[in-house]
């Protein structure tokens, strides 16, 4: 096999793995949201209420606590 | 997975950094060492062309002129063979260009002359009714920087082994040498020396003296780097 | 210290808006000047025979796109960057002494490469490849600017309170780092002075690759610089600036989601049509195709889920000209990003390489994608930043239907040319000879030329009413701080 066709495969597997990962990952996101395990649609209100006084969507010592317990 | 990246600054740029490196990668570095091979009949480029490539590249002639012949009939019919990998072996840079206002360079040489260029040059729109290509007269004064030329081609010798001083496989199964000084007066020389016979195909007299006093005009680099184009 | 209220910093953001309009102002002028130069020659020697050698169009080329996409386009990145950066972080930069000082010597050790960027390439030293023509000491300044503004982003994103990073931030990351290895890489030189022991130019340099290898990394940076400069960051701008200004939430989050990893993917490996035609298995091409393609889809996602924002709000788009330049924007967003792909097709590829076509591709992406929607993010900001109300909506609007009219006339000139000229390039007579001198296929464009050079000027015109209408801005009536929380408050 000379150089160029195993570029020619490792190109093929790996953008065949990508769709696969990028479509899992779209079904994941959707049944996610559908079961109630997250909503990430408030994400975008990051844009709307971005006053330094506005209270942040989701606090960054938020989420040290739940590490803990975790 | 991806939310959790998100929150996570550090993670989610060697994320996208390794999304993005992978690619070129895989698509870059398996044809490096193939394509660096020259052609038989590929030579490095002597002092004085060296310092005509600095010139064209000063002026951006490659903003206008591509140096790639694609296979095509048409472009072979007008521009000759299309261009082989190996060939540019010693172009550094690589000037293929990515506009073509004006035609084709990579094999000017063989068609067009000293005195043609010393003509084109000078008035392009004299010589080709009609076109665009600006004059550059000034090359016909201002000074060639054959020492940055000679510098060059020090660096490259050693740094990549381009073979100056050894003898270079041609296509008729001759061998050739492309000298190089080893010191810059010597350069100078042997610049001049090819400068003498470039100006005694020219009739613009102030080139002509200044040739004849020991400096090189511009232009008279510029045309021995495009008389080497074949 | 005195007890005030927490506010946003500008000042970092403020110099880069300035400097934004500046080389805008540059640029644009430089590039409708090699735009008549084309169409009509003379204009070389524009400055008199003895300045022929500055004016002419090959040292001005360069000159023209490192001063759009190196000063105006990266300017406006900078200057969105420090806005939209402290507002969805939910952090001042007043609050870091630190990140204040990095931010202004960004700034001006930005400015002070901008200007060597200039004098150099007018002096006519360049390494001629194409958007990375700096020299060597040029190229370790533009590392550390870059540097700079990566400690710039980390340390504000450092301390942080918000916590999810907001879809913007992604692409800032993205540029940022896209953009760092894209330009290491292609910039590998030796300088000859020191190489040689100190004989020659001290500037000068040569390229570690030779040959097809120089020109494979050169068009992996061309063509991925692109994509981290023209595509990257300005989808970074339009996903804070169009929900901001319309006051509507992003239409999906998880589309952006899936947008954003979708474009990763996709851009660097669009690369893989290098091995079209090569000597490996048919089948592994085609489905290689194909897969590309597949992957297209999340990477639109972008420019539809800006569209979608606007739903049940259309009714802004003719009300607000601010709104009207990001619609147009993103449509022009897809319709180059449509365009591009078309291009690299092939045989199409082999009638418009090389020609005019190409020149209007990269236009219609600038100018109506990168070029509206800085724009549009500016007079965003303005209000904000200077507190005060834009000063004329009606200039806005004067100035977005004559540069609609400049693109539209530069792309469909450029269509022309391009297509007219490789047709006759390979026009071939009864007999088999070529049938057309090549002289015949410039003198040929003089008309579509000239219309690209006016569409051109239209574009700059209305520039130079948004940089008035900025300027005037300044110093417009006062603003009530409530008056900022959506659509930016203009007077007529
Ligand atoms: C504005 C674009 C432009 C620039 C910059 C430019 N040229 Fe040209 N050039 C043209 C055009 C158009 C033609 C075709 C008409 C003609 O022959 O003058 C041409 C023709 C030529 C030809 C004749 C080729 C042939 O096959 O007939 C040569 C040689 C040439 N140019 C060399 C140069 C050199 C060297 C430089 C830089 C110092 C340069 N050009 C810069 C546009 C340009």
């Amino acid at each position: 096999m000379d150089i160029a066709t195993i570029q020619a495969y490792a190109y093929f597997f790996f953008t065949g793995f990508l769709v696969l990962v990028l479509y899992g990952y779209i079904y994941h996101l959707y049944s996610s949201e559908k079961k109630g395990t997250r909503d990430y649609e408030k994400y975008g209100n990051i844009a709307l209420n971005d006053e330094v006084t506005d209270k942040p969507v989701e606090k960054v010592s938020d989420n040290e606590t739940k590490n803990k317990e975790a | 997975m991806f939310h959790w990246l998100e929150k996570r600054p550090f993670f989610f740029a060697v994320a996208v950094f390794v999304t993005i490196a992978f690619a070129g990668l895989i698509e870059i570095l398996p044809n490096f060492a193939q394509a660096s091979r020259p052609t038989i009949g590929t030579a490095p480029y002597s002092t004085l062309e060296l310092a005509g490539r600095h010139v064209y590249i000063k002026n951006s002639c490659n903003a206008c002129h591509s140096q790639l012949i694609r296979p095509f009939k048409a472009e072979t019919d007008r521009y000759g063979h299309y261009s082989l990998s190996g060939e540019y072996a010693y172009d550094r840079p690589f000037l293929w260009g990515s506009k073509r206002t004006g035609p084709d360079l990579m094999r000017v040489g063989n068609y067009r002359t000293t005195d043609w260029h010393e003509n084109h040059m000078w008035d392009p729109a004299g010589v080709v009714p009609g076109s665009i290509m600006p004059a550059y007269k000034w090359t016909f004064t201002n000074i060639a920087d054959v020492d940055t030329a000679y510098a060059e081609q020090i660096t490259i010798k050693n740094a990549f082994n381009v073979p100056y001083n050894k003898p270079i496989p041609m296509k008729d199964g001759s061998t050739t040498t492309v000298a190089l000084a080893d010191s810059l007066s010597g350069a100078h020389a042997s610049a001049l020396e090819e400068a003498k016979v470039v100006a005694a195909d020219m009739k613009n007299q102030n080139v002509k003296d200044a040739v004849a006093n020991g400096q090189i005009p511009e232009i008279v680099a510029l045309i021995a780097y495009m008389n080497s184009l074949k | 210290m005195e007890n005030r209220p927490l506010e946003y910093d500008y000042t970092v953001a403020k110099m880069f808006m300035f400097s934004t309009i500046i080389l805008g102002i540059v640029g644009m002028l430089v590039g409708v000047i090699l735009a008549f130069q084309l169409a009509f020659p003379g204009l070389n020697l524009m400055l008199g025979e003895g300045l022929a050698e500055y004016t002419a169009f090959g040292r001005l080329r360069p000159l023209h796109t490192d001063a759009v996409i190196f000063g105006f386009t990266l300017s406006g990145i900078f200057a969105t960057w420090y806005y939209v950066g402290q507002r969805v972080l939910k952090v001042s930069m007043a609050e870091s002494g630190f990140l204040m000082f990095i931010g202004k010597l960004h700034f001006w050790l930005y400015l002070v490469g901008v200007a060597a960027v200039v004098v150099s390439l007018l002096l006519g030293i360049t390494t001629s490849k194409e958007y990375a023509e700096f020299e060597w000491p040029i190229d370790i300044a533009i590392v550390i600017v870059w540097v700079l503004w990566g400690l710039g982003i980390f340390g504000l994103i450092g301390i942080r309170r918000e916590q999810s990073l907001y879809i913007s931030i992604w692409y800032y990351i993205a540029t940022f780092l896209g953009v760092a290895m894209l330009y290491v890489f292609n910039n590998m030189e030796i300088p000859t002075y020191f190489a040689s022991g100190g004989i020659g130019a001290w500037y000068h340099s040569v390229s570690m690759y030779s040959g097809t290898n120089d020109a494979l990394v050169q068009w992996w940076y061309g063509h991925n610089a692109v994509a981290f400069v023209f595509t990257v960051p300005i989808v970074a701008m339009i996903y804070y600036f169009l929900p901001k200004e319309s006051g509507q939430a992003v239409y999906s989050y998880k589309l952006s989601l899936l947008s954003f990893w979708g474009l990763m993917f996709v851009y660097l490996w669009a690369g893989g049509h290098h091995l079209l035609f090569s000597t490996v298995p048919d089948w592994l091409q085609t489905m290689g195709s194909v897969f590309s393609i597949v992957l297209i889809l999340p990477s639109w996602g972008s420019a539809i889920n800006m569209l979608l924002t606007m739903k049940g709000e259309w009714q802004q788009v003719a009300s607000s000209p601010l709104i009207k330049f990001m619609i147009l924007a993103s449509t022009f967003y897809m319709f180059s990003t449509l365009e591009g792909p078309i291009q690299a097709i092939k045989s199409v590829n082999a009638l418009a390489h090389f020609t005019d076509w190409i020149v209007g591709h990269v236009h219609d992406g600038v100018l109506g994608w990168v070029g509206f929607m800085i724009m549009a993010s500016l007079f965003h900001m303005a209000p904000r930043v200077f507190k005060r109300e834009i000063y004329s909506k009606s200039l806005m609007t004067t100035q977005f239907w004559i540069q609609t009219l400049g693109v539209v006339l530069y792309f469909t000139s450029m269509w022309i040319a391009g297509i007219t000229q490789g047709m006759m390039w390979r026009a071939h007579d009864e007999f088999g000879n070529l049938a057309y001198s090549f002289i015949d296929t410039v003198t040929v464009l003089h008309p579509y030329y000239t219309i690209r050079a006016v569409g051109g000027l239209l574009y700059l015109v209305g520039f130079f009413m948004f940089a008035y209408n900025i300027y005037k801005t300044m110093s417009a009536r006062r603003i009530e701080e409530n008056e900022l929380q959506t659509a930016s408050p203009m007077a007529a």
